[in-house]
Protein backbone atom coordinates (compact mmCIF):
# COMPACT_ATOMS: atom_id res chain seq x y z
CA UNK A 1 0.00 0.00 0.00
CA UNK A 2 1.54 3.14 -1.24
CA UNK A 3 -0.41 6.36 -0.29
CA UNK A 4 1.11 8.70 -2.77
CA UNK A 5 -0.10 5.83 -5.99
CA UNK A 6 -3.28 6.01 -4.10
CA UNK A 7 -3.41 9.77 -4.53
CA UNK A 8 -2.29 9.22 -8.14
CA UNK A 9 -5.42 7.72 -8.90
CA UNK A 10 -7.37 9.82 -6.98
CA UNK A 11 -5.87 13.18 -8.90
CA UNK A 12 -6.31 11.17 -12.22
CA UNK A 13 -9.67 11.53 -11.87
CA UNK A 14 -10.36 14.55 -10.83
CA UNK A 15 -8.66 15.94 -13.49
CA UNK A 16 -10.67 14.39 -15.95
CA UNK A 17 -13.56 15.22 -14.18
CA UNK A 18 -12.80 18.71 -14.86
CA UNK A 19 -12.74 18.07 -18.06
CA UNK A 20 -15.52 15.81 -18.67
CA UNK A 21 -18.82 17.65 -18.06
CA UNK A 22 -20.83 14.08 -18.59
CA UNK A 23 -18.95 12.69 -15.46
CA UNK A 24 -19.76 15.90 -13.53
CA UNK A 25 -23.75 15.66 -14.62
CA UNK A 26 -23.40 11.65 -13.47
CA UNK A 27 -23.05 13.15 -9.64
CA UNK A 28 -25.58 16.02 -9.83
CA UNK A 29 -28.20 15.23 -13.13
CA UNK A 30 -29.90 12.16 -11.82
CA UNK A 31 -30.29 12.37 -8.25
CA UNK A 32 -32.09 15.70 -9.39
CA UNK A 33 -34.19 13.97 -12.01
CA UNK A 34 -34.95 10.82 -9.82
CA UNK A 35 -35.76 13.14 -6.85
CA UNK A 36 -38.40 15.30 -8.71
CA UNK A 37 -39.92 12.43 -11.12
CA UNK A 38 -40.37 10.09 -8.72
CA UNK A 39 -40.87 12.07 -5.47
CA UNK A 40 -43.92 13.75 -7.80
CA UNK A 41 -45.05 10.80 -8.61
CA UNK A 42 -45.33 9.75 -4.99
CA UNK A 43 -47.06 12.87 -4.11
CA UNK A 44 -49.59 12.39 -7.14
CA UNK A 45 -50.57 9.13 -5.84
CA UNK A 46 -50.53 10.22 -2.28
CA UNK A 47 -52.81 13.05 -2.97
CA UNK A 48 -55.18 10.81 -4.45
CA UNK A 49 -55.56 8.88 -0.96
CA UNK A 50 -53.91 6.52 -3.66
CA UNK A 51 -57.30 5.89 -5.41
CA UNK A 52 -55.62 6.10 -8.67
CA UNK A 53 -57.68 3.61 -10.88
CA UNK A 54 -55.58 1.27 -13.17
CA UNK A 55 -52.26 2.40 -11.24
CA UNK A 56 -50.27 -0.52 -12.50
CA UNK A 57 -51.47 0.21 -16.02
CA UNK A 58 -50.89 3.91 -15.67
CA UNK A 59 -47.34 3.07 -14.28
CA UNK A 60 -46.76 0.48 -16.83
CA UNK A 61 -47.58 2.36 -19.59
CA UNK A 62 -46.00 5.61 -19.36
CA UNK A 63 -42.74 3.66 -18.63
CA UNK A 64 -43.47 2.10 -22.59
CA UNK A 65 -44.78 5.00 -23.93
CA UNK A 66 -41.46 7.20 -22.35
CA UNK A 67 -38.96 4.23 -24.14
CA UNK A 68 -40.64 5.96 -27.94
CA UNK A 69 -39.25 9.02 -26.85
CA UNK A 70 -36.18 8.10 -25.56
CA UNK A 71 -35.27 5.47 -28.43
CA UNK A 72 -36.18 7.97 -30.68
CA UNK A 73 -33.57 10.57 -29.68
CA UNK A 74 -31.03 7.58 -28.81
CA UNK A 75 -30.55 6.86 -32.23
CA UNK A 76 -29.95 9.91 -33.17
CA UNK A 77 -27.42 11.20 -30.50
CA UNK A 78 -25.65 7.96 -29.62
CA UNK A 79 -25.65 6.90 -33.53
CA UNK A 80 -23.71 10.61 -34.10
CA UNK A 81 -21.46 9.46 -31.41
CA UNK A 82 -20.42 6.13 -32.37
CA UNK A 83 -19.12 7.91 -35.44
CA UNK A 84 -16.71 10.05 -32.54
CA UNK A 85 -16.09 7.00 -30.85
CA UNK A 86 -14.66 5.10 -33.81
CA UNK A 87 -13.11 8.23 -35.28
CA UNK A 88 -15.16 8.06 -38.53
CA UNK A 89 -16.88 11.35 -38.40
CA UNK A 90 -13.89 12.78 -40.94
CA UNK A 91 -14.53 9.79 -43.26
CA UNK A 92 -18.21 9.61 -43.21
CA UNK A 93 -18.75 13.48 -44.08
CA UNK A 94 -15.72 13.22 -46.35
CA UNK A 95 -17.74 11.16 -48.48
CA UNK A 96 -20.60 12.80 -50.87
CA UNK A 97 -22.90 12.00 -47.62
CA UNK A 98 -24.91 14.81 -46.97
CA UNK A 99 -26.10 16.38 -43.24
CA UNK A 100 -30.03 15.66 -44.02
CA UNK A 101 -29.07 12.32 -45.83
CA UNK A 102 -27.28 11.25 -42.37
CA UNK A 103 -30.03 12.34 -40.59
CA UNK A 104 -32.94 10.46 -42.38
CA UNK A 105 -30.66 7.05 -41.82
CA UNK A 106 -30.75 7.41 -38.31
CA UNK A 107 -33.91 8.66 -37.91
CA UNK A 108 -35.17 5.11 -40.27
CA UNK A 109 -32.95 3.30 -37.61
CA UNK A 110 -34.51 5.14 -34.75
CA UNK A 111 -38.03 3.57 -36.12
CA UNK A 112 -37.30 0.26 -36.00
CA UNK A 113 -35.41 -0.09 -33.01
CA UNK A 114 -38.12 1.55 -31.14
CA UNK A 115 -40.73 -1.26 -32.96
CA UNK A 116 -38.48 -3.58 -31.40
CA UNK A 117 -37.54 -2.16 -27.87
CA UNK A 118 -41.64 -1.40 -27.95
CA UNK A 119 -43.24 -4.23 -28.64
CA UNK A 120 -40.69 -6.38 -26.54
CA UNK A 121 -41.97 -4.13 -23.76
CA UNK A 122 -45.23 -4.60 -24.55
CA UNK A 123 -44.78 -8.29 -24.28
CA UNK A 124 -42.82 -8.24 -20.94
CA UNK A 125 -45.42 -6.20 -19.44
CA UNK A 126 -48.41 -8.79 -20.67
CA UNK A 127 -45.92 -11.50 -19.74
CA UNK A 128 -45.55 -10.92 -15.96
CA UNK A 129 -48.05 -8.30 -15.19
CA UNK A 130 -50.82 -9.80 -17.47
CA UNK A 131 -51.70 -6.12 -18.48
CA UNK A 132 -52.71 -5.57 -22.34
CA UNK A 133 -51.74 -2.06 -23.47
CA UNK A 134 -52.56 -3.24 -26.74
CA UNK A 135 -56.22 -3.22 -25.61
CA UNK A 136 -55.91 0.18 -26.98
CA UNK A 137 -53.59 -0.57 -29.93
CA UNK A 138 -55.47 1.36 -33.02
CA UNK A 139 -56.40 4.53 -30.67
CA UNK A 140 -52.56 4.72 -29.46
CA UNK A 141 -50.97 4.89 -32.64
CA UNK A 142 -51.33 8.37 -33.82
CA UNK A 143 -49.93 9.07 -29.56
CA UNK A 144 -47.18 6.93 -30.49
CA UNK A 145 -46.26 8.42 -33.66
CA UNK A 146 -46.51 12.02 -32.32
CA UNK A 147 -43.89 10.62 -29.05
CA UNK A 148 -41.41 9.24 -32.02
CA UNK A 149 -41.42 12.85 -33.25
CA UNK A 150 -40.54 14.65 -30.05
CA UNK A 151 -37.76 11.78 -29.59
CA UNK A 152 -36.18 13.23 -32.95
CA UNK A 153 -36.61 16.76 -32.37
CA UNK A 154 -34.65 16.16 -28.95
CA UNK A 155 -32.48 14.14 -30.34
CA UNK A 156 -31.59 16.69 -33.14
CA UNK A 157 -31.29 19.62 -30.57
CA UNK A 158 -28.82 16.84 -28.27
CA UNK A 159 -27.06 16.12 -31.35
CA UNK A 160 -26.64 19.77 -32.28
CA UNK A 161 -25.19 20.52 -28.92
CA UNK A 162 -22.65 17.16 -29.04
CA UNK A 163 -21.51 18.22 -32.69
CA UNK A 164 -20.23 21.53 -31.24
CA UNK A 165 -19.04 20.39 -27.50
CA UNK A 166 -17.82 16.75 -28.66
CA UNK A 167 -17.46 13.82 -26.34
CA UNK A 168 -16.86 16.02 -23.33
CA UNK A 169 -20.60 16.39 -22.60
CA UNK A 170 -21.36 12.99 -24.36
CA UNK A 171 -23.69 11.82 -21.59
CA UNK A 172 -26.61 14.34 -22.76
CA UNK A 173 -26.70 11.26 -25.48
CA UNK A 174 -28.67 8.97 -23.51
CA UNK A 175 -29.67 11.28 -20.52
CA UNK A 176 -30.37 14.52 -22.32
CA UNK A 177 -34.29 13.78 -22.89
CA UNK A 178 -34.97 12.92 -19.06
CA UNK A 179 -34.75 16.41 -18.89
CA UNK A 180 -38.06 16.88 -20.16
CA UNK A 181 -39.42 13.66 -18.29
CA UNK A 182 -40.53 15.22 -15.26
CA UNK A 183 -42.59 18.32 -16.84
CA UNK A 184 -43.74 15.54 -19.65
CA UNK A 185 -46.53 14.09 -16.85
CA UNK A 186 -45.65 10.76 -17.87
CA UNK A 187 -46.77 9.06 -14.56
CA UNK A 188 -48.80 11.81 -13.07
CA UNK A 189 -51.34 14.38 -14.76
CA UNK A 190 -49.98 18.12 -15.23
CA UNK A 191 -52.22 19.31 -12.30
CA UNK A 192 -50.00 17.53 -9.79
CA UNK A 193 -47.31 19.81 -11.11
CA UNK A 194 -46.35 23.21 -9.52
CA UNK A 195 -47.50 26.66 -11.29
CA UNK A 196 -43.93 27.63 -12.69
CA UNK A 197 -43.43 23.81 -13.69
CA UNK A 198 -47.35 23.71 -15.11
CA UNK A 199 -46.28 26.28 -17.65
CA UNK A 200 -43.13 24.59 -18.80
CA UNK A 201 -45.21 21.34 -19.45
CA UNK A 202 -47.61 23.62 -21.62
CA UNK A 203 -44.66 24.14 -23.96
CA UNK A 204 -44.43 20.94 -24.67
CA UNK A 205 -45.59 18.09 -26.79
CA UNK A 206 -45.17 15.16 -24.33
CA UNK A 207 -47.54 16.76 -21.38
CA UNK A 208 -49.77 16.66 -24.16
CA UNK A 209 -49.52 13.38 -25.17
CA UNK A 210 -49.25 11.06 -21.97
CA UNK A 211 -52.30 13.11 -20.76
CA UNK A 212 -54.04 12.12 -23.88
CA UNK A 213 -53.05 8.37 -23.51
CA UNK A 214 -53.62 8.30 -19.69
CA UNK A 215 -57.24 9.36 -20.83
CA UNK A 216 -57.53 6.76 -23.97
CA UNK A 217 -56.11 3.93 -21.60
CA UNK A 218 -58.77 4.80 -18.69
CA UNK A 219 -61.72 6.39 -20.71
CA UNK A 220 -61.08 4.21 -23.96
CA UNK A 221 -61.56 7.90 -26.26
CA UNK A 222 -59.23 9.55 -27.40
CA UNK A 223 -58.62 13.49 -26.54
CA UNK A 224 -58.40 15.23 -29.98
CA UNK A 225 -57.38 18.22 -28.44
CA UNK A 226 -54.08 16.99 -27.26
CA UNK A 227 -53.19 15.17 -29.87
CA UNK A 228 -53.71 18.00 -32.45
CA UNK A 229 -51.71 20.16 -29.88
CA UNK A 230 -49.19 17.76 -29.44
CA UNK A 231 -48.24 17.73 -33.13
CA UNK A 232 -48.66 21.50 -33.81
CA UNK A 233 -46.07 21.92 -31.31
CA UNK A 234 -43.70 18.77 -32.48
CA UNK A 235 -43.75 20.19 -35.97
CA UNK A 236 -42.78 23.07 -35.13
CA UNK A 237 -40.04 21.84 -32.72
CA UNK A 238 -38.89 19.20 -35.37
CA UNK A 239 -38.39 22.50 -37.77
CA UNK A 240 -36.56 24.54 -35.04
CA UNK A 241 -34.51 21.22 -34.07
CA UNK A 242 -33.63 20.27 -38.13
CA UNK A 243 -32.20 23.89 -38.13
CA UNK A 244 -30.48 24.20 -34.99
CA UNK A 245 -28.42 20.34 -35.51
CA UNK A 246 -27.80 22.06 -39.29
CA UNK A 247 -26.42 25.03 -37.67
CA UNK A 248 -24.36 23.35 -34.78
CA UNK A 249 -23.05 21.37 -37.58
CA UNK A 250 -21.93 24.69 -39.85
CA UNK A 251 -20.48 26.02 -36.88
CA UNK A 252 -18.67 22.83 -36.19
CA UNK A 253 -17.39 22.72 -39.54
CA UNK A 254 -15.67 26.14 -39.00
CA UNK A 255 -13.49 24.69 -36.31
CA UNK A 256 -12.94 21.50 -37.80
CA UNK A 257 -14.74 18.27 -37.59
CA UNK A 258 -11.49 16.61 -37.07
CA UNK A 259 -11.30 17.90 -33.55
CA UNK A 260 -14.00 15.84 -32.35
CA UNK A 261 -11.79 12.50 -33.11
CA UNK B 1 -5.57 20.14 -66.90
CA UNK B 2 -6.00 20.57 -63.13
CA UNK B 3 -6.96 18.28 -61.04
CA UNK B 4 -7.48 21.01 -57.91
CA UNK B 5 -6.68 24.45 -57.75
CA UNK B 6 -6.15 26.41 -54.54
CA UNK B 7 -6.50 30.42 -54.47
CA UNK B 8 -5.70 32.46 -51.64
CA UNK B 9 -6.78 30.16 -49.16
CA UNK B 10 -6.80 30.95 -45.58
CA UNK B 11 -7.82 29.61 -42.24
CA UNK B 12 -7.47 31.65 -38.99
CA UNK B 13 -9.00 30.43 -35.60
CA UNK B 14 -10.25 33.13 -33.68
CA UNK B 15 -10.12 31.89 -29.79
CA UNK B 16 -12.84 34.22 -27.48
CA UNK B 17 -13.08 33.96 -23.83
CA UNK B 18 -16.63 35.16 -23.58
CA UNK B 19 -16.63 34.74 -19.89
CA UNK B 20 -13.77 37.17 -19.77
CA UNK B 21 -15.74 40.24 -20.81
CA UNK B 22 -12.85 42.57 -22.68
CA UNK B 23 -10.66 39.77 -23.33
CA UNK B 24 -9.19 40.79 -26.86
CA UNK B 25 -9.45 37.37 -29.08
CA UNK B 26 -6.97 35.31 -30.18
CA UNK B 27 -6.09 34.57 -33.44
CA UNK B 28 -3.96 31.53 -34.80
CA UNK B 29 -3.32 31.67 -38.63
CA UNK B 30 -3.49 27.64 -39.32
CA UNK B 31 -3.22 28.76 -43.05
CA UNK B 32 -2.91 32.34 -44.52
CA UNK B 33 -3.31 32.90 -47.45
CA UNK B 34 -1.53 30.07 -49.96
CA UNK B 35 -2.40 29.02 -53.75
CA UNK B 36 -1.35 25.80 -55.41
CA UNK B 37 -2.44 24.23 -58.08
CA UNK B 38 -1.98 19.98 -58.91
CA UNK B 39 -2.43 18.74 -62.19
CA UNK B 40 -3.68 15.20 -63.64
CA UNK B 41 -1.63 12.64 -62.47
CA UNK B 42 1.05 15.01 -60.47
CA UNK B 43 2.35 13.81 -56.95
CA UNK B 44 2.67 16.90 -54.82
CA UNK B 45 4.14 16.57 -51.71
CA UNK B 46 2.70 18.92 -48.59
CA UNK B 47 5.62 18.93 -46.33
CA UNK B 48 6.41 21.79 -43.37
CA UNK B 49 7.21 21.06 -39.70
CA UNK B 50 4.31 20.04 -37.19
CA UNK B 51 1.92 22.91 -37.09
CA UNK B 52 2.98 24.36 -40.47
CA UNK B 53 -0.87 23.52 -41.63
CA UNK B 54 -0.81 20.67 -43.70
CA UNK B 55 -3.51 19.07 -42.06
CA UNK B 56 -5.88 22.05 -42.03
CA UNK B 57 -5.43 22.20 -45.56
CA UNK B 58 -6.31 18.47 -45.94
CA UNK B 59 -9.20 18.93 -44.11
CA UNK B 60 -10.67 22.34 -45.92
CA UNK B 61 -10.07 20.02 -49.08
CA UNK B 62 -12.30 17.45 -47.68
CA UNK B 63 -14.88 19.77 -46.53
CA UNK B 64 -14.79 18.72 -43.05
CA UNK B 65 -13.40 22.04 -42.28
CA UNK B 66 -14.56 25.81 -43.24
CA UNK B 67 -11.85 28.21 -44.66
CA UNK B 68 -11.82 31.36 -43.55
CA UNK B 69 -12.19 32.70 -47.16
CA UNK B 70 -10.41 31.66 -50.44
CA UNK B 71 -11.64 29.06 -53.43
CA UNK B 72 -11.43 25.77 -53.98
CA UNK B 73 -11.96 24.11 -57.65
CA UNK B 74 -11.47 20.61 -58.39
CA UNK B 75 -11.67 19.74 -62.30
CA UNK B 76 -12.60 23.11 -62.92
CA UNK B 77 -16.03 23.15 -60.48
CA UNK B 78 -16.11 25.09 -57.23
CA UNK B 79 -15.76 22.92 -54.31
CA UNK B 80 -18.70 24.74 -52.18
CA UNK B 81 -20.75 25.03 -55.21
CA UNK B 82 -20.56 21.38 -56.55
CA UNK B 83 -19.68 19.65 -53.00
CA UNK B 84 -21.58 16.38 -53.26
CA UNK B 85 -20.26 15.96 -57.48
CA UNK B 86 -16.52 16.52 -56.27
CA UNK B 87 -16.60 14.40 -53.31
CA UNK B 88 -17.56 11.56 -55.59
CA UNK B 89 -14.39 11.65 -57.35
CA UNK B 90 -11.85 12.57 -54.26
CA UNK B 91 -10.90 10.51 -51.54
CA UNK B 92 -8.58 10.28 -48.30
CA UNK B 93 -6.28 8.12 -46.42
CA UNK B 94 -4.67 9.31 -43.28
CA UNK B 95 -2.86 7.77 -40.24
CA UNK B 96 -5.09 9.85 -38.11
CA UNK B 97 -8.27 8.49 -38.96
CA UNK B 98 -9.92 5.07 -38.30
CA UNK B 99 -12.83 3.01 -39.65
CA UNK B 100 -15.92 1.86 -37.49
CA UNK B 101 -13.62 -1.06 -34.85
CA UNK B 102 -16.49 -3.16 -33.94
CA UNK B 103 -17.08 -3.96 -37.98
CA UNK B 104 -15.51 -6.33 -40.43
CA UNK B 105 -12.84 -4.99 -42.59
CA UNK B 106 -15.07 -6.28 -45.65
CA UNK B 107 -18.46 -4.61 -44.23
CA UNK B 108 -16.15 -1.24 -43.75
CA UNK B 109 -15.54 -0.99 -47.35
CA UNK B 110 -18.81 -1.87 -48.61
CA UNK B 111 -20.33 0.92 -46.27
CA UNK B 112 -17.51 3.27 -48.50
CA UNK B 113 -18.80 1.43 -51.30
CA UNK B 114 -22.35 2.46 -50.85
CA UNK B 115 -21.87 5.52 -50.15
CA UNK B 116 -19.44 6.28 -52.89
CA UNK B 117 -22.13 4.52 -55.17
CA UNK B 118 -19.56 2.22 -56.27
CA UNK B 119 -20.67 -0.30 -58.85
CA UNK B 120 -19.66 -4.21 -59.25
CA UNK B 121 -18.91 -3.16 -55.09
CA UNK B 122 -18.06 -6.84 -53.71
CA UNK B 123 -15.51 -7.19 -57.43
CA UNK B 124 -13.61 -4.07 -56.71
CA UNK B 125 -13.30 -4.99 -52.35
CA UNK B 126 -11.49 -8.02 -53.43
CA UNK B 127 -9.54 -6.59 -56.35
CA UNK B 128 -8.26 -3.63 -53.64
CA UNK B 129 -7.76 -6.14 -50.54
CA UNK B 130 -5.99 -8.78 -52.89
CA UNK B 131 -3.60 -5.25 -54.20
CA UNK B 132 -2.59 -4.21 -50.71
CA UNK B 133 -2.04 -8.41 -49.76
CA UNK B 134 -5.11 -8.12 -46.79
CA UNK B 135 -7.42 -10.20 -48.16
CA UNK B 136 -7.06 -12.72 -45.64
CA UNK B 137 -8.11 -10.18 -43.28
CA UNK B 138 -11.43 -9.42 -44.85
CA UNK B 139 -13.18 -10.97 -42.13
CA UNK B 140 -11.24 -9.24 -39.30
CA UNK B 141 -12.74 -6.65 -37.05
CA UNK B 142 -11.19 -3.44 -37.81
CA UNK B 143 -10.42 -3.90 -33.70
CA UNK B 144 -8.29 -7.02 -34.45
CA UNK B 145 -5.85 -5.50 -36.91
CA UNK B 146 -2.47 -4.15 -36.29
CA UNK B 147 -1.39 -0.33 -36.94
CA UNK B 148 0.13 -1.72 -40.27
CA UNK B 149 -2.93 -3.77 -41.30
CA UNK B 150 -5.47 -0.48 -40.43
CA UNK B 151 -3.28 1.52 -42.63
CA UNK B 152 -3.59 -0.83 -45.60
CA UNK B 153 -7.38 -0.67 -44.78
CA UNK B 154 -7.74 2.75 -45.10
CA UNK B 155 -5.82 2.80 -48.23
CA UNK B 156 -7.86 0.61 -49.04
CA UNK B 157 -11.03 2.79 -48.73
CA UNK B 158 -9.30 5.84 -50.60
CA UNK B 159 -9.35 3.73 -53.63
CA UNK B 160 -12.74 2.43 -53.17
CA UNK B 161 -14.42 5.09 -55.88
CA UNK B 162 -11.56 5.09 -58.40
CA UNK B 163 -10.86 8.68 -57.77
CA UNK B 164 -9.20 11.09 -59.44
CA UNK B 165 -7.41 12.99 -56.74
CA UNK B 166 -6.66 11.17 -53.57
CA UNK B 167 -5.41 13.16 -50.16
CA UNK B 168 -2.58 11.30 -48.64
CA UNK B 169 -1.90 12.37 -44.86
CA UNK B 170 0.83 10.42 -43.94
CA UNK B 171 -0.23 7.00 -45.38
CA UNK B 172 2.66 4.95 -45.02
CA UNK B 173 3.16 6.02 -41.36
CA UNK B 174 3.37 2.71 -38.80
CA UNK B 175 3.86 0.54 -42.54
CA UNK B 176 7.10 -2.04 -42.21
CA UNK B 177 9.50 -0.97 -44.46
CA UNK B 178 8.74 -3.67 -47.08
CA UNK B 179 5.14 -3.06 -47.23
CA UNK B 180 5.36 1.21 -47.07
CA UNK B 181 7.85 -0.19 -50.25
CA UNK B 182 5.08 -1.93 -52.18
CA UNK B 183 2.56 0.74 -51.18
CA UNK B 184 4.76 3.66 -52.50
CA UNK B 185 5.07 0.83 -55.68
CA UNK B 186 1.33 0.72 -55.55
CA UNK B 187 0.28 4.66 -55.57
CA UNK B 188 3.19 5.27 -58.56
CA UNK B 189 1.50 2.50 -60.59
CA UNK B 190 -2.35 4.19 -59.91
CA UNK B 191 -0.63 7.36 -61.30
CA UNK B 192 1.10 6.22 -64.13
CA UNK B 193 -2.29 3.54 -65.15
CA UNK B 194 -5.36 5.43 -64.38
CA UNK B 195 -3.62 9.35 -64.17
CA UNK B 196 -4.58 9.39 -60.01
CA UNK B 197 -3.54 12.86 -58.99
CA UNK B 198 -2.35 12.51 -55.30
CA UNK B 199 -1.58 15.40 -52.28
CA UNK B 200 0.93 13.51 -50.56
CA UNK B 201 2.13 14.45 -46.82
CA UNK B 202 4.62 12.77 -44.92
CA UNK B 203 7.46 12.86 -42.40
CA UNK B 204 9.78 10.53 -44.33
CA UNK B 205 11.76 12.47 -46.76
CA UNK B 206 12.89 9.49 -48.00
CA UNK B 207 9.47 9.03 -49.58
CA UNK B 208 8.79 12.12 -50.44
CA UNK B 209 11.39 12.85 -52.87
CA UNK B 210 11.27 9.02 -54.04
CA UNK B 211 7.24 9.63 -55.31
CA UNK B 212 6.66 13.39 -55.38
CA UNK B 213 7.04 15.00 -58.99
CA UNK B 214 6.64 18.45 -56.46
CA UNK B 215 6.91 19.75 -53.37
CA UNK B 216 5.11 22.24 -51.28
CA UNK B 217 7.04 23.82 -48.50
CA UNK B 218 4.83 25.10 -45.53
CA UNK B 219 5.95 26.89 -42.38
CA UNK B 220 3.45 28.59 -40.26
CA UNK B 221 0.69 28.36 -42.90
CA UNK B 222 2.47 29.59 -45.55
CA UNK B 223 4.13 28.40 -48.98
CA UNK B 224 7.66 29.00 -48.24
CA UNK B 225 9.18 26.75 -51.68
CA UNK B 226 7.32 24.97 -54.05
CA UNK B 227 9.60 23.21 -56.61
CA UNK B 228 10.40 19.20 -57.66
CA UNK B 229 12.53 17.83 -55.01
CA UNK B 230 15.68 18.02 -56.83
CA UNK B 231 15.21 22.06 -57.37
CA UNK B 232 14.42 22.33 -53.70
CA UNK B 233 17.25 20.60 -52.66
CA UNK B 234 19.22 22.76 -55.21
CA UNK B 235 18.49 25.90 -53.38
CA UNK B 236 21.03 23.90 -50.50
CA UNK B 237 24.21 24.77 -51.79
CA UNK B 238 26.43 23.94 -48.66
CA UNK B 239 27.42 20.01 -48.52
CA UNK B 240 28.40 17.97 -45.66
CA UNK B 241 31.86 16.66 -45.57
CA UNK B 242 33.33 14.15 -43.15
CA UNK B 243 37.16 13.88 -43.08
CA UNK B 244 39.53 11.27 -40.94
CA UNK B 245 42.27 13.21 -40.33
CA UNK B 246 45.02 11.84 -39.27
CA UNK B 247 47.42 14.48 -39.14
CA UNK B 248 47.24 18.38 -38.78
CA UNK B 249 43.92 18.33 -36.64
CA UNK B 250 44.53 21.61 -34.98
CA UNK B 251 45.73 23.08 -38.49
CA UNK B 252 42.44 21.96 -39.65
CA UNK B 253 40.43 23.08 -37.04
CA UNK B 254 41.99 26.78 -37.44
CA UNK B 255 41.49 27.20 -40.46
CA UNK B 256 37.73 26.17 -40.44
CA UNK B 257 37.63 28.47 -37.51
CA UNK B 258 39.37 31.18 -39.76
CA UNK B 259 36.62 30.69 -42.52
CA UNK B 260 34.21 30.89 -39.72
CA UNK B 261 33.11 27.40 -40.73
CA UNK B 262 31.23 25.27 -38.23
CA UNK B 263 32.39 21.75 -37.31
CA UNK B 264 32.33 18.93 -35.08
CA UNK B 265 34.22 15.96 -34.38
CA UNK B 266 31.87 12.47 -34.94
CA UNK B 267 34.71 9.96 -33.10
CA UNK B 268 37.67 9.83 -35.90
CA UNK B 269 36.04 12.31 -38.17
CA UNK B 270 35.55 15.91 -38.64
CA UNK B 271 32.50 17.15 -40.16
CA UNK B 272 31.62 20.46 -41.59
CA UNK B 273 29.52 22.33 -44.42
CA UNK B 274 30.71 24.32 -47.05
CA UNK B 275 29.88 25.45 -50.54
CA UNK B 276 29.67 22.62 -53.00
CA UNK B 277 31.76 24.83 -55.47
CA UNK B 278 34.37 25.50 -53.01
CA UNK B 279 35.32 21.70 -52.21
CA UNK B 280 37.73 21.11 -54.69
CA UNK B 281 39.77 24.41 -53.86
CA UNK B 282 38.86 23.31 -50.26
CA UNK B 283 40.84 20.22 -50.24
CA UNK B 284 43.40 21.61 -52.01
CA UNK B 285 44.31 24.16 -49.38
CA UNK B 286 44.34 21.38 -46.45
CA UNK B 287 46.51 19.61 -48.13
CA UNK B 288 48.59 22.03 -49.13
CA UNK B 289 49.03 23.44 -45.36
CA UNK B 290 49.45 19.88 -44.78
CA UNK B 291 46.52 17.81 -43.49
CA UNK B 292 46.20 14.18 -43.88
CA UNK B 293 43.25 12.61 -44.02
CA UNK B 294 42.72 8.92 -45.00
CA UNK B 295 38.76 8.94 -45.67
CA UNK B 296 36.87 11.58 -47.55
CA UNK B 297 33.07 11.54 -47.78
CA UNK B 298 31.08 14.28 -49.24
CA UNK B 299 26.82 14.24 -48.55
CA UNK B 300 25.44 16.06 -50.69
CA UNK B 301 22.51 18.21 -49.58
CA UNK B 302 19.02 16.17 -48.95
CA UNK B 303 15.41 17.21 -48.74
CA UNK B 304 15.58 16.22 -45.41
CA UNK B 305 18.47 19.06 -44.82
CA UNK B 306 15.82 21.44 -46.87
CA UNK B 307 13.52 20.64 -43.88
CA UNK B 308 16.36 21.04 -41.35
CA UNK B 309 17.67 24.16 -42.73
CA UNK B 310 13.86 26.06 -42.61
CA UNK B 311 13.19 24.37 -38.93
CA UNK B 312 16.20 25.93 -37.85
CA UNK B 313 15.83 29.14 -39.55
CA UNK B 314 12.95 29.67 -38.03
CA UNK B 315 13.98 28.20 -33.91
CA UNK B 316 16.99 31.07 -34.33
Amino acid sequence: MNIKRINAIIIRHLYNLKYNLDRLSDSFYWPVIDIILWGLTSQYIQTTGGKVSNIALVLLSGLVFWQVVWRGQYEITVNFLEEIWSQNLVNIFATPLTVEEWIISVLFLGVIKMFVTVSLSILLIWLLYTINILNFGFLLIPFFISLLITGWWVGLFVSGILVMLGRQIQTLAWAGVYLLAPFSAIYYPVSSLPNWAQLISRFLPTSYIFEGMRKVLTKGAIPYSNLVISYILNFVYILLGYFFFKWCFKKSREKGLARLE
Amino acid sequence: MNVLQVNNLKKHFIEKKWWKPGSKPVITKAVDDISFKINEGEIVGLLGPNGAGKTTISQMLLGTLTPTSGEIFYFGKKFTEKTKELLNEVNFSSAYINLPHRIKVIENLDIYAHLYQVKNRKEKIEKLLKEFEVWELRKRKMNQLSAGQKTRILLAKAFINYPRLLILDEPTASLDPDIAIKVRQFLIKQQKEYRVAMLFTSHNMHEVQEICDRIIFLNKGKIIAQDTPRGLIKKLKKAKIKLVVIKGKKILEQYLNKEKVKFYWQKERIVFKTDEEIIPKLLYQLSDQGVRYIEIEILRPSLEDFFLEVVNKEKA
